[in-house]
């Protein structure tokens, strides 16, 4: 069932425009990010040009990584071992990994909306279901899904790796390497559980077009019940006064409601300390299992 | 072969308010062609949806080869299913898809049934093309070779002729005639002519409702009574019905005489010889001679 579903969705030509489609957002989000970063660059070596300062003195670059720290404790994490371990990163390649993440909730929704919503309305489903279980017909169908995602991943997150690296020749080879496999476990982690909800989304309605609709509500309702839930700070949460959080005043037990988004997660899944990425993993592999499982009861007791 | 292969115990399905199928209940033996027959709405497809696990009952049971279709897995390799209105994936070529059907389906060569199975429906040529390319008449009939993949015990027919050219359409028909006997044949259709060749009983739904479920000589009543169509002459109507074993004979409408007689105790070709000898004996011309009533009229009668 996997590998005739995975040869039968390559073959849809889908998997191609949606290679290009993600390959031209990685591309266009490198450019840009890579563009603004590089003018940066060249705006701080001029000013420090003007002002007579050598750019490779060693004071000069932990100031430089001062400046860094900063800017992604504002913008991506106020967790210091989190930021120590994103500084051997090249921000281009944070930026644009950090935008594609965001992105490949949508990019799953566009490739599998109709992996079943796609059989059920032409009813082609029934050539299927008198040979297989109907679990058996879910579970094939999101491993084919996962499998061409995770070839979709991997493609694109080399190319992010193999630019940032051209781009920064302090990019290490031992951090390419590292952080290569950091950013294909997050991605692929992260990917698991919004795959398993897009098989969910498919295996309510006949129709693809609807489908697809219910797959982006309910990705909003996630967003927006992890942001509901990051807009108050937790009863006796300490928030470290440089960050964006601290602009939040308001305690209240609300704040609870972003542990039950998967999106809350997804943090921690670039996280240097491997019980907290192994947490955030496991939450993505629950969620991953609930959706799965909500799905195998609607397929289990619908009418096809 | 006298088993039961497949039995309906009150069967119903409801749409929200919508009856499609009411307390519908029957049994095909083994090894027989059995026909769903019904005027559009009649359930016939609903009934053939619940049979093959697609749509589960509202109440009552199925038992198809002794198990319940909607437990998991129990039909793999027992049931083939031509379903009514399913489209063929438009991704795959005609063969592959069927390898894939018969892998799925865990047959031990799955490309070579499914060269065996598009040469029984006479399209070996299709292999490589891509079931978009195919007309509705091509398309049906490799839906039909999905279904015969495996030769599974019970095979489900909806529709297997419609949209078909005469020509193929009977080839079609001679496929199912080769399966009677080895294999329970399901098969609905509004060819009543075609469903009257091919089966042994019929299944007779109405508005949901099942208004007879017998064999077709029950139905047809070729044990009962048979049919002369007269050409000229006076019928000794009065004589007909003094033969041993003749319960009724009386004129109907386009000049037929209609014949009744008792089944237990005298054989039909006994009685239908003795009155045409008694008719040509009186210089009665007829053109023909048939048991029973066609099944068109019956369903027509009771629907």
């Amino acid at each position: 069932m996997w590998k005739g579903e995975t040869v039968r969705a390559t073959r849809s030509g889908r998997v191609l425009a949606l290679l290009i489609l993600f390959v031209m957002f990685v591309s266009l989000t490198l450019a840009v990010v890579g563009f603004v970063t590089r003018q940066l660059n060249a705006t701080v070596d001029k000013q420090l040009q003007s002002a007579g300062v050598d750019a490779g003195d060693e004071r000069m670059k932990e100031q430089l990584n001062q400046g860094k720290r900063q800017m992604l404790s504002v913008v991506i994490t106020d967790d210091e071992e989190m930021l120590e371990s994103l500084l051997t990163l090249p921000v281009v390649l944070l930026f644009v990994f950090k935008l594609t993440l965001r992105f490949v909730p949508l990019f799953v929704a566009l490739m599998g909306f109709d992996q079943l919503a796609g059989e059920l309305g032409p009813k082609s489903i029934r050539f299927l279901v008198v040979r297989l279980k109907r679990n058996t017909l879910i579970l094939g169908k999101f491993a084919s899904q996962v499998t061409i995602f995770s070839g979709l991943l991997f493609v694109c997150t080399l190319l992010m790796v193999l630019v940032a690296k051209a781009l920064n020749a302090d990019f290490a080879a031992k951090d390419v390497v590292l952080w290569t496999g950091r950013l294909l476990a997050a991605s692929f982690v992260l990917a698991l559980a919004y795959l398993a909800l897009t098989t969910l989304c498919s295996a309510l309605v006949r129709s693809g077009a609807v489908s697809l609709l219910l797959n982006i509500m309910v990705l909003f309702g996630i967003w927006a019940l992890a942001f509901f839930g990051e807009y108050f700070t937790l009863p006796g949460e300490v928030v470290d006064a440089s960050s964006l959080k601290s602009m939040i005043t308001d305690e209240s037990p609300l704040a609870y409601t972003r542990y039950l988004s998967v999106w809350h997660y997804g943090q921690d899944l670039l996280h240097p300390d491997w019980t907290r990425f192994l947490t955030a993993a496991v939450v993505h592999v629950g969620f991953a299992l609930v959706f799965l499982g909500a799905a195998q009861l609607v397929m289990k007791k619908r009418d096809l | 072969m006298s088993q039961t292969a497949i039995r309906l115990d009150r069967l119903s399905k409801h749409f929200g308010p919508k009856r499609a199928v009411d307390d519908v209940s029957f049994e095909v033996q083994a090894g027989h062609c059995y026909g769903l027959i019904g005027p559009n709405g009649a359930g016939k497809t609903t009934t053939f949806s619940m049979m093959t696990g697609y749509l589960f009952p509202t109440s009552g049971t199925i038992s198809i080869l002794g198990v319940d279709p909607f437990e998991p897995g129990a039909l793999k390799g027992k049931v083939g299913v031509l379903p009514q209105d399913a489209i063929l994936p438009p991704t795959w070529p005609v063969g592959a898809l069927l390898t894939y059907y018969g892998e799925l389906s865990g047959l031990p060569s799955p490309e070579a049934e499914a060269r065996r199975v598009l040469e029984k429906v006479q399209l070996p040529e299709t292999w490589g093309l891509y079931s978009n390319q195919l007309s509705h008449g091509m398309a049906k009939r490799v839906s039909m070779a999905q279904a015969l993949m495996g030769s599974p015990p019970v095979i489900f027919l909806d529709e297997p002729t419609a949209g078909l050219d005469p020509k193929i359409a009977a080839s079609v028909r001679q496929v199912i005639r080769e399966l009677k006997g080895q294999h329970t044949v399901v098969v609905s259709s509004h060819n009543l002519q075609e469903l009257e060749e091919l089966c042994d009983a019929t299944a007779i739904l109405d508005k949901g409702k099942l208004v007879s479920a017998a064999t077709m000589s029950e139905l047809t009543g070729q044990m009962a009574e048979f049919r002369v169509q007269l050409a000229r002459g006076e019928v000794p109507t009065f004589e007909v019905k003094a033969l041993s074993g003749v319960k009724d004979a009386r004129i109907e409408p386009n000049n037929v005489l209609c014949v009744s007689f008792d089944g237990k105790t005298i054989q039909p070709e006994e009685i239908i010889t003795r009155t045409c000898g008694l008719l040509v004996e009186r210089k009665v011309l007829f053109t023909g001679v048939w048991r029973g009533k066609k099944l068109e009229e019956k369903v027509l009668q009771l629907t």
